[in-house]
């Protein structure tokens, strides 16, 4: 199995007709996926490499009975495109675009619990389940069908850990950039309740980053869950950012740092890896 | 993106928010003219994007008239974390008897807008926050949600307040939420709120962040010369090149020089040359999909800093493909030429046309890839790094000899 997409989903491109939208539609129907229509207010009734073109998102969703979407959209449309999508009964929505409104993402993740939908980005390159579905901008060369669930806020970090992983064996049942914008759809913490409830996952690998909340939100969920997680953070001698008053400090406390980030995640019980070629060399050790 | 003290108090005052009557003066004649417009004494306030002001000194306080020129005369000679003093606000004192604090930002964690309000404003607030968070008092909405009077009067009574106090201090509370909403801020803090020895109830400083990302939809800021700044202080020559064009590009102190795909990997790349026991020069991001002409320029970078010595280059192809890698790696040698070494390892998406791109161009120009090492997806990135930092300590023990 898999989480999110597999070879089941279908799935939509939203700005299906624009450059990217078409370029990686090609390539992810390339790779197998069914992607079953897009929509492009205005070219309904066109097609895209086969697939149908409808004006709006909730005809799309009727016709096709699609239950993913992928977004190629410009930043200030996604607030529309997304809320759309989950409002048509789309159940995941993926946000390639990256400088999304602080408030536009806020809405959208309102409006996806309302509905039980997940928006997963801005600012990924989308959702990987090696040998059934590509869904994004992830190229497929990294990644084979196997045993471990990853989870990346960066696009190219991701690409590594997939490279290490089906080159030592290990392969990947899904594999989840969450995305590098400030404020995200989806947190870590999400992604870890579902890769825990996976069968098919035996260990999850999370990469973070200097900055956000996110991998500090996760240590309730590592404690509790069945699956061993291996967590790596990029930026431990990154020179220090800039920082956003008071509030920011007030509210979000010594969060931030990747020491900081790392300190949490082990205390959890994740197992830390430093480099790409530690992960191999800890999920052998645990048997996975 | 940051805004300066006048222009968040701009932005108060147009929500009725009560702020002390300055005015701002680029040079020193117009700082006098506007302290004889107030009336002494005035307080002197450099303008910056960096916080750290009044450690730095960047606050003075003029008691009489003859004291203006030499006050803001020093003003404009000083650097505050970077930033030359190009502005003061020349503002009136105030008689201050209270301190407090109001914030507005967002939470990350609750997805919420987080309404802050603390009896004890000033420097120290974070040091408050973090040895006595119940001093704190927080309201959290949800992004459309309203702020209520009485939401804002409990954290107005939570400060201490009471009586003819609670009224004033209700509608600053109302209005700098307003102020955070209608312009999108990330944040918006008004510390310290002083209460005066007259009573009165005003915002002596501003700090204040917009989202950028919503920039677009905000004319009014335009219309206030606010547009997109950056914050970074004061920037090497190579940073302001990089700047010019379009490459996220910081200056580190060391010597191995970071030619990576995206920004993941450019902190990542850092972490594992220092762990190997060699030293970046620099942090990059070529961003998505770069042209062939954006990569040359991303290598000139390096082969024209001199305390490069080495270089270390990564390219995992996702939406930037391998082929247009290659082409401006070698648009970059047969133009220009490297000179220093380099270990790059490069795969992902269309990584066979990049290397054919490359066999063709060394087929015909073996001598422009002499200092050149390049790699697949069967060496591991992390021997590419310790590779390149070998190469950097081979060339500096040639140029000893």
């Amino acid at each position: 199995m898999a989480i999110l997409v597999d070879d089941k989903s279908r799935v939509i491109v939203q700005g299906i007709t624009g450059g990217a939208g078409s370029f990686h539609a090609k390539r992810m129907l390339e790779y197998g996926t069914k992607i079953v229509g897009g929509t492009s207010p205005g070219k309904g009734g066109q097609q895209v490499h086969s697939a149908p073109v409808f004006d709006t998102v909730k005809e799309c969703v009727d016709e096709t009975h699609a239950d993913v979407s992928v977004i190629f959209l410009p930043a200030q449309f996604v607030l529309d495109g997304a809320v759309e999508a989950i409002r048509a009964g789309i159940r995941t929505v993926v946000v390639i675009p990256e400088h999304i409104p602080v408030v536009d993402m806020m809405k959208i993740r309102e409006e996806a619990k309302k509905h039980g939908s997940l928006v997963i980005g801005g600012n990924t390159a989308g959702i990987i389940s090696p040998g059934k579905a590509n869904v994004g901008i992830m190229p497929d060369i990294a990644f084979k069908q196997g045993r471990v669930g990853t989870v990346s806020r960066s696009g190219s970090l991701t690409y590594y850990v997939a490279d290490t992983l089906s080159s030592f064996g290990f392969g990947e049942t899904t594999c989840i950039g969450l995305g590098g914008d400030p404020l995200l759809g989806t947190t870590f913490e999400e992604v870890l309740e579902l890769f825990d409830k996976d069968p098919d996952t035996r260990a999850v690998v999370m990469v973070g980053e200097i900055g956000g909340v996110y991998e500090e939100m996760t240590p309730p969920r590592i404690k509790t869950m069945a699956k061993p997680v291996i967590a790596m953070v990029a930026g431990v001698h990154a020179p220090r950012g800039k920082r956003m008053g008071h509030a920011g400090a007030i509210i979000e406390g010594a969060m931030g740092s990747a020491r900081e980030k790392l300190r949490v995640l082990e205390e959890a019980g994740a197992h830390i890896a430093h480099t790409f070629l530690d992960i191999p060399v800890i999920l052998s050790k645990l048997g996975v | 993106m940051r805004l300066y003290e006048y222009e968040g108090k701009e932005l108060f005052r147009r929500e009725a928010i009560p702020v002390p009557r300055g005015k701002v003066a680029c040079d020193v004649e117009s700082a006098v003219q506007v302290a004889e417009e107030i009336g002494v004494p005035v307080v002197l306030k450099a303008q910056v994007l960096a916080g750290g002001r009044g450690k730095a000194g960047g606050v003075k306080v003029a008691a009489g008239r003859s004291e203006v020129p030499g006050l803001a005369a020093e003003l404009f000679r000083l650097k505050i974390s970077g930033f030359p003093v190009e502005k003061l606000l020349v503002e009136e004192c105030l008689n201050i008897k209270r301190e407090l604090y109001v914030g507005v930002s967002i939470d990350r964690v609750r997805y919420a807008i987080a309404v802050i309000a603390c009896a004890e404003g000033g420097v120290d607030i974070e040091e408050t926050a973090r040895k006595s968070p119940e001093k704190i008092a927080r309201v959290n909405l949800r992004v459309a949600e309203e702020m209520l009077p009485h939401q804002a009067l409990y954290l107005a009574k939570a400060m201490g307040l009471k009586g003819a106090e609670l009224r004033p201090a209700v509608d600053m509370i109302l209005g700098v939420v307003r102020v955070f909403r209608a312009h999108e801020a990330k944040l918006a803090e008004i510390n310290p709120l002083i209460i005066t020895a007259e009573g009165k109830f005003v915002a002596a400083d501003s700090r204040m962040s917009i989202d950028e990302d919503a920039l677009f939809r905000h004319p009014e800021l335009s219309q206030m010369g606010i547009e997109k700044r950056h914050e970074e202080g004061e920037l090497t020559e190579r940073e302001k090149k990089a700047r010019e064009d379009g490459i996220p590009y910081l200056d580190l102190d060391g010597d191995i020089g970071m030619f990576p795909g995206g920004a993941g990997f450019g902190i990542m790349g850092i972490d594992f040359l220092v762990s190997y026991g060699g030293r970046p020069a620099n942090f990059m991001d070529s961003g998505g999909g770069p042209t062939p002409e954006r990569l040359a320029k991303m290598l000139a970078l390096l082969e024209d800093n001199p305390n490069v010595v080495g270089i270390f280059g990564a390219r995992f192809g996702g939406i930037s493909r391998c082929d247009d890698f290659a082409r401006g790696v070698v648009m970059f040698l047969k133009e220009k030429g490297l000179t220093k070494p380099m270990a790059m390892r490069m795969t992902g998406n269309m990584w066979q046309e990049g290397v054919r791109i490359f066999e063709e161009a060394r087929k015909e120009h073996p001598e422009i890839f002499k200092n050149i090492e390049i790699y697949g997806i069967e060496t591991p990135i992390e021997h590419v790094a310790k590779r390149a930092i070998e190469l950097a300590r081979a060339r500096k023990e040639q140029g000893k000899k």
